[in-house]
């Protein structure tokens, strides 16, 4: 198959997950979605990996993984702790920061 | 034979790693894992004293190595660490600004209840486990191995030749200040809510750094900086890859310096946050992002500048203009300083474009005027306070020169300096800044400059004005008698600002002599 | 063929292992029968409650699963490293000691700040 069906595909990803980020409400939500696009970054570097022919594509993918799950840990325990002081995770609910 | 077989060896030739040229860094990290030690196995109340030895002592001795360093330039570790002037002008300024915002964060005299951070960051606000932990008088230490990571990824971010190990340093910078930012004693609704509306929008930044780094990637084969360069010069026709490349990448460093239109989180996120904190993210981030945004344009994509320049024409006049109108509007002392700070890197942005030696040197002693002027603000915004803790906003305000006309007269001189008037650190910066856009033609550019900082000049004497020319009332909060800690930063804050003033020629020799950036 | 041997020998260590490992445990271990032994999934901590018609889980679930990405993820550094290590010979060693250093060290936090207790 065509490797650059995968570099479309990863930009259909991104596309999906920033318009995520855009539109949803929930946090959890919009953070799936930015994890998609770390995701859909790394199906780039992997696909741009196999078209030219270099290995380091692949190792990139690595450290993005684990930087991904570094920002995971962080954004869930923020989110969590907001969680247990409103019972809800609504971006638009905490709005107390507003002039 | 697959192709990819083929170049597999090349990439284990073990290349040397110069240590001593980044020992900075090593000395910071080392430093911060000894934090996390202490924090697993020293007793509760002996951490504190030992964390601030620690922090200072690695910020001590990461200044002096630098200073041995200064005249290093080489580019090492298989090319993905460039030890250069900028970079080690820019450490070096961020190491000092650390330590004074540590110092803002190792206050304790200002809160009659002990440090600017909740006593155990994951107790629910407001239930009885708060209280208890406050009662027992238990102190958040980890803010410090924080901080140590927070600043270690920094000085890598500046110094990144390989984007890469940009983006993984972007994360050990940012992830810590999320957390920290979410950690204030006080309002700590508020600060929470600072935390996740920074963390959600900068890792939606983050990742179209990533992406850009992917498209980068596809069209040159490489993430080193130089290889790009080499890529995008041999390859001289439009590429769309490329340029969508270019915006996607800037997209997520111009977050960093609070740019308009990436610039939405930074009112919440400076009014929300711990304000030693936010004198942290005001200053050293800003710092660094400017330094990487610079190394990413010059270095990689000097060869194209005429496609990216007209991008960030509209963006610094965009953060000129929004940055210094919206902060008339204000009524809060820390979300003026915020929209101050927006409307200051679009000052800094036209440094940036005129994409010269000259620009380059002109936009490093700008950051470090403003990041000095800026640490000395803050601080005085935490030591202005009411019963309910700091007072922010800017009808407690009023009178508070003739109250405590020492604090007024600094804050004042800060202010002075943030306009721009001649005889401040401010001054001189945009000078410099302007002129070297001049020298490359973007005369436009600076005449929509000048009048934005008139504009600006307007909300800063506005500060002036309620504090020295209105009668203090029952509401004027009162100024807290900090101690050493605040006091020296407010003193370095404001000693910076007028001698560099008055005398900015050693300054700008130091940036001057900095040189290019290396590839 | 003789690619094959050590794969071969690896499987044959794998199984004696189990065996080994089986046969020791019914020999020599203590032979106590209860009740929770027959239920399923027993590993000798009560069943976590559950909310009366379905629900929310507690929330310590998120702690022990957000410790486990953390090093789980960590690694895949190894990955590469193993594909590599005769060709990254003693330097990559000394790279990949570092490297476990600071995880060991982050796990000592989490240890002596009780993340890894269940309650």
């Amino acid at each position: 198959m065509n490797p650059v069906n995968y570099v479309i595909l990863s930009a259909v990803l991104f596309s999906i997950g920033a318009i995520g980020v855009l539109v949803r409400r929930n946090a959890i939500i919009v953070f799936m979605s930015v994890e998609l696009m770390l995701n859909a970054a790394n199906l780039a570097f992997v696909a741009f990996a196999r078209i030219n022919g270099i290995l380091s594509g692949q190792v990139i993918a690595f450290f993005v993984m684990v930087v991904a799950a570094a920002e995971v840990v962080v954004g869930l325990a923020i989110i969590v702790q907001i969680f247990r002081t409103r019972r809800s995770v609504s971006i638009d609910e905490p709005n107390l920061l507003k002039h | 034979m697959n192709p990819i077989m083929a170049s597999a060896p090349a990439l284990f030739t073990i290349r040397s790693v110069d240590y001593r040229a980044i020992s900075p860094v090593l000395i910071i990290l080392a430093v911060a894992l000894v934090s996390v030690f202490v924090e697993a196995f020293v007793g509760r109340s002996a951490r504190r004293p030992v964390q601030l030895v620690l922090v200072f002592g690695a910020f001590l001795a990461t200044f002096i190595d630098l200073i041995t360093l200064h005249a290093t330039r080489l580019v090492t570790a298989a090319g993905s660490v460039a030890v250069d002037g900028p970079a080690l002008v820019m450490q070096g300024a961020i190491i000092l600004l650390a330590a004074l915002a540590a110092m803002l964060m190792a206050e304790r005299m200002v809160d009659p209840s002990g440090d600017p951070f909740a006593a155990r960051a994951s107790s629910l606000p407001g239930s009885v486990d708060e209280a208890e932990f406050s009662a027992r008088g238990y102190f958040q230490t980890e803010v410090w191995p924080l901080l140590l990571f927070s600043v270690a990824g920094m000085m890598l971010f500046v110094s990144a030749n390989d984007l890469l190990l940009m983006f993984v340093a972007l994360e050990v910078m940012s992830l810590p200040i999320y957390l920290m930012a979410g950690m204030a004693r006080r309002r700590r609704l508020l600060s929470q809510e600072a935390s996740l509306k920074y963390f959600l929008l900068g890792a939606f930044a983050s990742a179209f750094f990533l992406y850009g780094m992917a498209l980068t990637f596809g069209f040159a084969g490489s993430v080193n900086l130089g290889s790009i360069a080499d890529a995008v010069s041999a390859k001289p026709s439009q590429s769309g890859l490329l340029l969508l490349a270019v915006a996607m990448l800037s997209i997520g460093l111009l977050f960093k310096v609070a740019a308009v239109p990436f610039h939405q989180w930074t009112p919440d996120a400076y009014q929300g946050a711990p304000t030693a904190v936010t004198a942290l993210m005001a200053t050293t981030v800003k710092i660094a992002a400017f330094g990487a945004l610079m190394r990413v344009l010059y270095v990689a994509f000097g060869g194209i500048r005429w496609d990216w320049t007209p991008m960030l024409w509209i963006v610094a006049i965009l953060t000129m203009v929004v940055g210094s109108v919206i902060a008339v509007t204000q009524s809060d002392i820390k979300r003026m300083l915020a929209y101050s700070s927006v409307a200051q890197a679009g000052f800094i942005l036209v440094g940036v474009i005129a994409v010269s030696g000259k620009g380059l040197a002109s936009v490093l002693f700008y950051v470090i005027a403003y990041g000095f002027a800026t640490i000395g603000a803050f601080a005085v915004v935490s030591v202005v306070r009411d019963a309910s803790g700091e007072a922010t906003h800017l009808s407690k305000w009023a009178g508070l020169g003739k109250k405590s006309p020492v604090t007024g007269a600094v804050l004042s001189l800060l202010m002075l300096s943030f306009a721009g008037i001649p005889l401040t650190s401010g001054f001189i910066g945009k000078f410099a800044v302007f002129s070297a856009a001049i020298a490359n033609g973007a005369t436009w550019l600076v005449i929509v400059a000048v009048i934005a900082s008139v504009v600006s000049a307007f909300f800063y004497a506005r500060v002036i004005v309620l504090m020295f020319f209105s009668e203090p009332t029952e509401a004027t909060a009162s100024v807290v008698v900090p101690s050493a800690f605040t006091t020296i930063v407010i003193a370095a804050g404001a000693t910076v600002t007028v001698v560099v003033g008055i005398a900015p020629q050693p300054l700008l020799d130091l940036v001057n002599n900095a040189g290019l950036f290396l590839r | 063929m003789n690619v094959y041997t050590p794969i071969l020998i690896l499987g044959i260590l794998a199984f004696g292992f189990a065996a080994f490992s089986v046969l020791t445990a019914s020999l020599t271990g203590p032979k106590r029968y209860n009740r929770a032994k027959v239920d399923a999934y027993e590993c000798g901590i009560d069943p976590t409650p559950q909310p009366e018609g379905g629900g929310r889980f507690p929330v310590k679930y998120y702690l022990t699963a957000m410790l486990f990405i953390v090093f789980d993820i960590e690694i895949v550094f190894l990955y590469p490293w193993a594909v590599a290590f005769d060709r990254l010979a003693f330097f990559g060693f000394c790279e990949m000691v570092v490297f476990i250093i600071t995880v060991l060290v982050v796990y000592a936090y989490v240890w002596r700040r009780r993340g890894l207790e269940w309650d």
